[in-house]
């Protein structure tokens, strides 16, 4: 209010400071009001018993809604050509300032609240380190369409200037190419995805580990001599735990995913991604700090020939990071086809992948039969000590037997491949992953070799980055194609370092 | 394998870091190995949570000292570094080893740090930060001078290079 700059004349019209949307005084009263229902309750509590005092009444209902006043009035912001800044509070006033350029992403939320009022609430991503939540930008509310220039305007700062008076009204705009369209028959993926079968394996394992009590207690009252008493009991509890398993992970998809919408703006700098059912979500992404996508493909989804499409974003903080999902569970063919879209090329999807050898594989068996063995011998000790019947011990093999399968998709998975502008790795089987990323974002290695990978003679190499998880590794690679694929990937950085002598000194 | 001939290798970082680091070790390895004797005594005598024979005890006394002795001299075979005009090269571990290259273009910050056991031994860490979280590059137990060295060195080079380091 009189804190303005003197070059605000300089500035031009956009330099303005702007004010929320006045109709977010009606979100704010009912979300205060929310906040302060324990408050107004026990007024009312103690107001009827204390014979009615009006004061109390009168401050519980005043007080939120001055405070959203207050808010509106308080908070205001602008944008100059090259920055953002948001000013708060009115006795002890905090402005935010960020620069254009470090905007990373901008998220538009609206509750079904705001969507009734035509609102969104914007969050505007600097990928700051900073810790405290309210550092980061957020304005509650704008309009829509206001929102919308604001975030066109944020993205594309070159035609900041004009882009208040043409707000792309639909969130995917004319011109914008829209990449993805959600099909509602996608919800038949919702129960595969990780989450939801890791549930539904966990209690698949706690009902093998009840099995024996579960007979016992049953015995009492059911008749075990008639199997099918027992059969039919079990499989009652593990149908009724996958449906109420199905259930939830179907409606957590939905509530989330409907609606999902991935389009890229006519320039190709940016992706908008609109979903959510009630609680309505827009996020953008500038393609520049796209550094490469991740497939994700746990077992369940791949079973069924479906995947999950997620973007290595760079600059994103933790919290941020979420937002990068460009496919939810969908046919594998529509998140390659998405896929290939984004990276201009299909080479990263079809490359044939360089395998990682006996020893890699031996690894995996070894790994799995290992873990397997532990299980089996936990459980065969357990019906000893509980001195079950000795037939029980039997179902140790079930860890034993399944090891080997997974060990053999696993093995079979390991894969990694170069291509001119991606280094490719393929991995995992429950987390199954394919991760593409630019050979350009990886700024370091590390090699690591446990005591038995040296003796193996293979190495876990990771390939360091800004972006995403920061780190993604090849595992259990042959030590001399460890060295090649890295050498290959980041030309010269390894060059002083490299020698073809055979090594000596270590180990 | 028959290509591990032709095939180029990694060769080891040139420096070692300073003898001295192995004493820190040393120290560090006897400390954890007081602290599980100590714990494995209050868990047998204090508390009889459960029996401890005497060979059990000799087990875990041997187990400790070949820790102490083993653990510093392994990591300072293993223990290396080295500073190119382009590049950091690191080696450490003992059990699982590892090493890291970052290029020096993508330095972000050159850190210098002294514990009170390093001051006491006059040793020092660098450590090297890039852009990415996963990539800071460790070079423990170098002596105090020359640690002083390489900051300046490396700060100096990574300025060289300039551009944001992402």
């Amino acid at each position: 209010m009189t804190s303005q700059p003197s070059d605000e004349d300089v500035l031009g019209r956009d330099a303005d400071w702007r004010r929320l949307d006045l109709r977010m005084l009606l979100v704010h009263p009912v979300n205060e009001v929310v906040r302060f229902l324990p408050a107004l309750v026990a007024v009312f509590f103690v107001g009827s018993h204390s014979g009615g005092d009006v004061w109390w009444h009168l401050v519980a209902v005043v007080v939120p809604v001055a405070l959203g006043l207050l808010r509106f009035f308080t908070t205001r912001f602008r944008i100059t050509p090259a920055q953002i800044e948001l000013s708060r509070g009115l006795v002890s006033r905090n402005v935010l300032t960020a620069r254009l350029d470090r905007v990373r992403t901008v998220e538009l939320t609206s509750s079904p609240i705001h969507r009734f009022l035509g609102l969104a609430k914007v969050q505007i991503g600097t990928g700051s380190a900073e810790k405290s939540g309210d550092a980061k930008f957020a304005l509650d509310s704008l309009g829509v369409a206001e929102a919308r220039s604001l975030r066109h305007a944020l993205l594309h700062r070159a035609t900041a200037a004009e882009a208040g008076d043409e707000a792309p009204v639909d969130p995917v705009a004319d011109g914008d190419e829209r990449l993805l369209t959600f099909d509602p028959s996608w919800i038949r993926f919702a129960p595969l995805t990780t989450g939801g079968l890791l549930i539904v394996i966990g209690a698949l394992a706690a009902g093998n580990q009840l099995v024996g009590p579960a007979i016992e207690r049953l015995s009492d009252h059911v008749d075990l001599g008639e199997p099918r008493h027992l059969g039919l009991t079990i499989m009652a509890a593990v149908l009724a735990f996958v449906v109420v398993i199905s259930v939830l992970s179907i409606v957590g998809y939905v509530l989330t995913n409907w609606g999902f919408t991935l389009a890229r703006d006519a320039a190709g700098r940016s992706v908008h991604i609109r979903k959510g059912l009630l609680t309505t979500r827009e996020t953008s992404l500038e393609l520049e700090r796209v550094r490469g996508v991740e497939i994700h493909e746990p077992l369940g989804l791949r079973l069924a020939h479906g995947a999950r499409l997620a973007a290595i974003v760079t600059g994103l903080s933790k919290k941020e990071a979420g937002s990068t999902a460009l496919v939810p569970a969908a046919p594998q063919r529509v998140v390659a086809r998405t896929a290939v879209e984004l990276l201009h090329e299909d080479e990263p999807l079809t490359i044939a992948l360089t395998r990682h050898g006996e020893r890699a594989v031996r690894r995996r068996f070894s790994r799995a039969l290992g873990v397997g063995a532990v299980i089996a011998s936990a459980w065969i000790v357990t019906v000893l000590v509980a001195a079950w019947a000795t037939l029980w011990c039997v179902l140790g093999a079930v860890p034993v037997l399944v090891a080997i399968p997974l060990a053999a998709d696993r093995a079979r998975r390991l894969g990694h491949g170069l291509t001119e502008r991606f280094l490719v790795v393929r991995a995992h089987c429950f987390h199954g992953r394919r991760v593409v990323l630019e050979r350009d974002g990886i700024i370091g290695w590390n090699l690591t070799q446990t005591w038995f990978q040296r003796r193996a003679g293979l190495v876990t190499m990771t390939a360091t980055t800004a972006a995403g998880k920061q780190g993604y590794s090849v595992m259990d690679v042959p030590e001399t194609q460890a060295i090649a694929l890295a050498d290959a990937a980041t030309p010269g950085l390894l060059t002083a370092f490299l020698t073809a002598q055979p090594q000596t000194s270590r180990r | 394998m028959d290509d591990a001939r032709v095939a180029p290798r990694l060769r080891v970082p040139a420096n070692r870091v300073s003898p001295r680091a192995r004493v820190g070790w040393t120290a560090v390895a006897v400390g954890q190995a007081a602290v599980v004797l100590i714990v494995l005594g209050l868990l047998v005598g204090v508390w009889n949570v459960f029996d401890l024979p005497g060979w059990g005890w000799l087990a875990v006394v041997i187990a400790a000292l070949a820790y102490a002795v083993t653990m510093p001299s392994v990591r300072y075979a293993v223990h290396r570094w080295e500073v190119t005009a382009d590049a950091v090269f690191t080696q450490s571990g003992w059990l699982t080893q590892e090493r890291r290259v970052a290029p020096l273009a993508r330095v972000q910050t050159v850190d210098f740090e002294q514990g009170a056991l390093a001051r006491a031994l006059r040793l020092a860490t660098v450590t090297v930060t890039t852009a990415s979280a996963a990539g800071p590059v460790r070079i423990e137990g170098l002596d105090r001078y020359d640690a002083e060295n390489l900051v300046d060195d490396l700060t100096a080079r990574a300025n060289a290079h300039g551009g944001d380091a992402t």
